[in-house]
């Protein structure tokens, strides 16, 4: 990897140093061939109706160009035209059409303007100059493809900044996957001082503010084609203006903070950036990363030890900062559809030039239609529709036109499939009111909805007739797809499992409903075996099925809510509540000086039936019992329980969110603004202090 | 300040206050130069851990009773660390690998091999071999048992297995062929009594006929609860004369509420209350065997005759569900909507032919 690499502040990917590298390519060949990244193959274009796959042209420019992406995010798979010949056409179009300016920005006005007063606030102090100390960190979050990283570039390019940019990379000995690396080689770079990432992450904040850029002006081609040192930290230096004195950090590319020592260290390095009042401002870009609930659940269940597995705002900031003065998060929304089809539009017009052809107006809608929100992937699927067309495309005939659209709806749809297109509220919806053939529509339908059920009940096949001794099994055919919604589940079987178990209840008349749906609930946590391997693969459908069996028909509406799991509070509290347990055995051993020959209590056992004797304990107060020992030896009956739980948003991602996970109100990302305007910020009291 | 139970646990083999057949044998047995294998089985409080310490103190003297208490980590295959307490002598190392859960099986695996491949360095011990004992036996998984049955075959020169469990029900056979198994019942009425009052000589007060009596009935056999409670009662009012209310632990009477909950009402708005007091308990940290078993026996005493074979069938069957399934309390709502379900039909007197037959 090299060391520096250039950038322009617009973000234009760095178009930089290629290792010849025939033996990689080959193994992207065979190994990935269909999987997204581009192949070296040149193939005709396939005809529609097969499934789609990525080809690009012969030309390893792209292949290293997309590798070094800087926003090289997993799934930004490259995308080319078939027909690509000259030079442009070679690079993707998000790279190509990247917004300059703010009026080619998807973003929503306010946004651009709350990222630009900070940026002011933190470069120049804002009004009267003395909010600079508090403008230290500005957090970026929101869905991915919702512009957060166009946004930051063009307004520095509109202000004037130099963004530093931290990425992180593979050390040069890491790095070199060519097989030349034997057991020699291996001992070699094991003897050599190595500094970690954390450390020249350190080093590369407190430079970035002291150091001024060696490369002003344009550098030169041949910096990018520099022979690779051992250092790792590379920096975009735009060179806009050499003049430029103000700058800022961009962190996009984080550390591997989901380690916890890295964690750690990371946290430290913020609050330093917070409380100094010297070092550049930060800008922490946090995409929301909607989490497949995994096995991680599970494991939850079993063991001790809860594994955070998501990168989000929570994990990246320490949360001695998190809402602190210090920290201003501005929360980006998926992009409305007026404004995506604008900008796409608009790109389209700059485009014209070019010899592709113009998609439609049915494939724009339907592109930012399956975008949910997200550009990038709603510039990838254009420029795909693109593509795509051209070898069979036809004059647009009224006739032809319903069959092309079928065709590329269903083309288009391969390509955007979003794995978290199915809001798990929706999934929980759908299963839960049980909807089946001919089920009278409800009150809020539109004549549309109307319609549409009845062209979808007319595709449902009617069940064969059951015989008399199941006549207690007969049930209408149901209008859920389970192997579309298993296909599209955010969650795993087993996050599902209990999402259903939180729910059922609501939606069951009578008690031997419920009874059928926990039966299939337990049934399907105890088939399979006791190992993970061991696992019944068909336990989504079998609970899906069972569960959609045994709710009535259809399920009366008294406004359910839909709440997400206690049983991730419960096991919280069941784990303080070992810990208590452990600090009663302790005391219990170290009152009787571990004289006591196997004479421990077990855990168990303490929670049972020491319970009495602490309390007594407790009462004559002379005693050094844990206090902890309340957790497990108090326990009132309290006859009415409100715990009803979180309920469960429409726009939520629906992973597994802890209690102090509760999504952020958006409110946080006006807060610029009312700080502004009527100086009601909190801070500004401190401020009056220095 | 130790507890009671601690306080006064029978040190040698000759201190025991019961079973002195079983004593003598134990004794005899130590003193042999061929110590077997052995498995401890008895209801909870018989005093089988008792027995075993007393046992090992006859293998090797005193030098048994300087503890340390380490705490291991074990990798799993899968590279998560698992942390266990390891209680150890330089004769005998004693674990409870039921609070692994699941990795039950490295940890045996891990431990015993450890142990079993170092010989005794000390040369005056009495005995060349070391005991492992093993807590919670009949917790362990299917797994650990059969990597526990091929160990102990392979390293009997250099280790002896002692297995401490509530029943050989849930072992393997061919572990329980393997070792000697030694029962230990429940101490008797008359029994309990001689140990309280033991203990209240010792303590230097006088043990009121009554007090020992209702300790005793409200104790269930169950030798550490009713000195338990015993020290828990002598603390509140020191003359323990008069009537004795001895309060049961908050968790049963909770689980005794539940019971009558579930009775109450059939309703899935139900469902939902009992489901917000079980978690409540489970969080609680009792164990949901236990839950399980408690409010199954308080429903029964307050059910009809007919339904008591069918809510003890059901809860036994989602007892052994919720051994193998991971969330236990899928089960146990299982159970308890079970049983409103059979509870309701048969008060409403709907005819159930056919309906349980799963």
């Amino acid at each position: 990897m090299p060391p520096f690499s250039s950038s322009q502040s617009s973000g234009s990917k760095p178009n930089k140093r290629l290792k010849p590298t025939s033996l990689r390519t080959t193994n992207l060949n065979s190994v990935r061939n269909d999987a997204g990244p581009p192949s070296k193959k040149f193939k005709p274009m396939p005809s529609l109706s097969q499934p789609p796959k990525f080809i690009v042209p012969g030309n390893s420019n792209l292949l290293s160009s997309s590798q070094s992406n800087v926003k090289g995010k997993g799934k930004e798979k490259a995308t080319s035209t078939s027909r690509a010949q000259g030079n442009e056409n070679d690079q993707l179009w998000i790279d190509m059409y990247e917004p300059t300016a703010e009026e080619d920005l998807a973003v929503h006005k306010r946004k651009i303007e709350n990222v630009r007063s900070w940026l002011n606030e933190a470069l120049d102090g804002g009004p009267g100059g003395r909010l600079k100390a508090y403008r230290r960190i500005l957090a970026l979050t929101g869905a991915a493809g919702t512009g957060k990283t166009a946004t930051i570039r063009v307004l520095a390019r509109e202000l004037n900044l130099e963004i530093l940019e931290w990425k992180n990379t593979v050390d040069e000995s890491f790095a070199g996957d060519d097989d030349h690396d034997d057991e020699q080689g291996q001992s070699s770079w094991r003897n050599q001082d190595y500094e970690g990432l954390m450390q020249k992450f350190q080093a590369f904040i407190t430079r970035a503010s002291t150091c001024r850029s060696l490369f002003s002006g344009p550098p030169p081609q041949s910096q990018s084609e520099a022979k690779p040192s051992t250092k790792t930290s590379s920096t975009s230096s735009p060179q806009l203006n050499t003049s430029s004195k103000r700058r800022i950090i961009l962190l996009e590319d984080l550390p591997n903070i989901l380690h916890s020592g890295t964690q750690q260290q990371f946290h430290a390095v913020l609050e330093t950036v917070a409380h100094s009042r010297d070092l550049t401002p930060v800008v922490l870009i946090v995409s929301d990363s909607g989490v497949r609930g995994e096995a991680s659940d599970d494991r939850m269940a079993s063991g001790r030890g809860r594994v955070k597995e998501t990168v989000d705002i929570r994990t990246a900031l320490p949360s001695s900062l998190l809402g602190s003065q210090w920290v201003t998060e501005i929360k980006f929304n998926p992009i409305a559809s007026t404004l995506m089809t604008r900008a796409l539009q608009s790109m389209l017009t700059s485009l014209s030039s070019s010899s592709l052809q113009h998609p439609s107006k049915e494939t724009l809608d339907m592109v930012v239609e399956s975008s949910n929100g997200d550009i990038r992937s709603a510039i990838m699927a254009l420029q795909f529709a693109c593509g795509a067309r051209q070898p069979s495309f036809e004059p647009q005939g009224k006739k032809r036109k319903k069959g092309t659209t079928g065709n590329s709806r269903a083309l288009l749809e391969a390509v955007t499939r979003r794995e978290q297109s199915l809001a798990l509220f929706h999934l929980m919806g759908k299963v839960l009111y049980n909807k089946r053939k001919g089920d009278p529509p409800g009150s809020s339908a539109t004549k549309k909805d109307i319609q549409r059920d009845k062209e979808l009940d007319a595709k449902i096949k009617d069940p064969p007739p059951l015989p008399s001794h199941l006549q207690l099994h007969d049930r209408r055919s149901s209008r859920v797809d389970i192997d579309a919604i298993y296909g599209d589940s955010p969650i795993d079987s087993s996050l599902y499992s209990l999402y259903i178990h939180q729910n059922y209840t609501q939606f069951c008349n009578e008690v031997d409903e419920s009874e059928a749906i926990s039966e299939w609930l337990s049934w399907v946590d105890y088939s399979g075996g006791e190992a993970w391997y061991q696992a019944n693969p068909h336990r989504f459908h079998l609970l899906t099925m069972g569960t959609l069996h045994s709710l009535p028909s259809p399920v009366t509406r008294r406004s359910q809510k839909i709440f997400k799991p206690e049983f991730f509070d419960v096991l919280s509290k069941h784990r303080e509540c070992e810990d208590a347990v452990e600090d009663v055995l302790e005391w219990t051993r170290d009152a009787s000086q571990h004289t006591n020959l196997l004479g421990g209590f077990s855990r168990s056992e303490v929670a049972t039936e020491l319970g009495g004797v602490l309390k007594a304990l407790d009462l004559t107060g002379r005693h050094t019992v844990p206090p902890s020992h309340r957790r497990f030896s108090l326990l009132p009956f309290v006859k009415q329980t409100n715990s009803t739980g979180i309920a469960l948003n429409e726009d939520d991602a629906g992973a597994t969110e802890a209690p102090d996970d509760v999504p952020t109100p958006p409110r946080r990302a006006s807060s610029v603004d009312r700080s502004r305007e009527s100086g009601g910020w909190l801070e500004e009291d401190d401020i009056e202090d220095f | 300040m130790s507890l009671w139970v601690d306080k006064y646990r029978p040190k040698t083999l000759d201190d025991l206050h019961y079973h002195e057949g079983l004593s003598t044998r134990l004794k005899s047995l130590a003193d042999s130069p061929d110590f077997p294998h052995m498995l401890f089985y008895g209801p909870s409080g018989a005093g089988k851990k008792t027995r075993i310490g007393c046992t090992l103190r006859a293998l090797f003297g005193q030098g048994v009773e300087k503890l340390k208490i380490d705490q291991r980590v074990f990798l799993t295959p899968s590279k998560r660390k698992l942390d266990l307490n390891v209680v150890s002598s330089n004769y005998h190392t004693e674990i409870t690998p039921s609070e692994v859960g699941n990795y039950d099986r490295v940890v045996i695996q891990e431990i015993l091999k450890e142990i079993a491949q170092t010989q005794q360095v000390d040369m005056n011990a009495k005995q060349r071999f070391k005991v492992v004992v093993l807590n919670d036996a009949d917790s362990l998984s299917r797994d650990a048992q059969a990597a526990l049955r091929r160990t102990m075959e392979k390293y009997m020169t250099n280790i002896r297995i002692i297995l401490c469990a509530n029943s050989t029900s849930k072992l393997i056979a061919p572990i329980k062929s393997r070792c000697l198994l030694v029962r230990v019942a429940a101490p008797t009425f008359q029994e309990m009594k001689t140990v309280l009052e033991h203990v209240a000589k010792k303590e230097k007060f006088d043990l009121p006929e009554t007090a020992s009596h209702s300790i005793i009935e409200d104790s269930n056999g169950n030798m550490r609860k009713a000195l338990l409670v015993f020290e828990a009662l002598k603390m509140q009012s020191t003359d323990l004369s008069g009537p004795l209310t001895i309060a049961k632990p908050d968790w049963e009477t909770y689980c005794y509420k539940v019971a009558d909950m579930i009775l109450q009402e059939q309703t899935p708005q139900r469902v939902m209350d009992v489901r917000a007091k079980l978690y409540e308990l489970l969080s609680h940290c009792i164990p949901p065997t236990v839950v399980l078993k408690t409010i199954a026996d308080r429903i029964v005493q307050n059910v009809d005759e007919a339904l008591k074979a069918d809510i003890m069938h059901w809860a036994a069957i989602y007892e052994v569900r919720m051994r193998n399934g991971n969330k236990k309390i899928f089960h146990l709502e299982a159970w308890v909507v079970k049983v409103m379900s059979l509870y309701k039909h048969f008060f409403y007197d709907i005819d159930m032919t056919g309906f349980d037959d799963c």
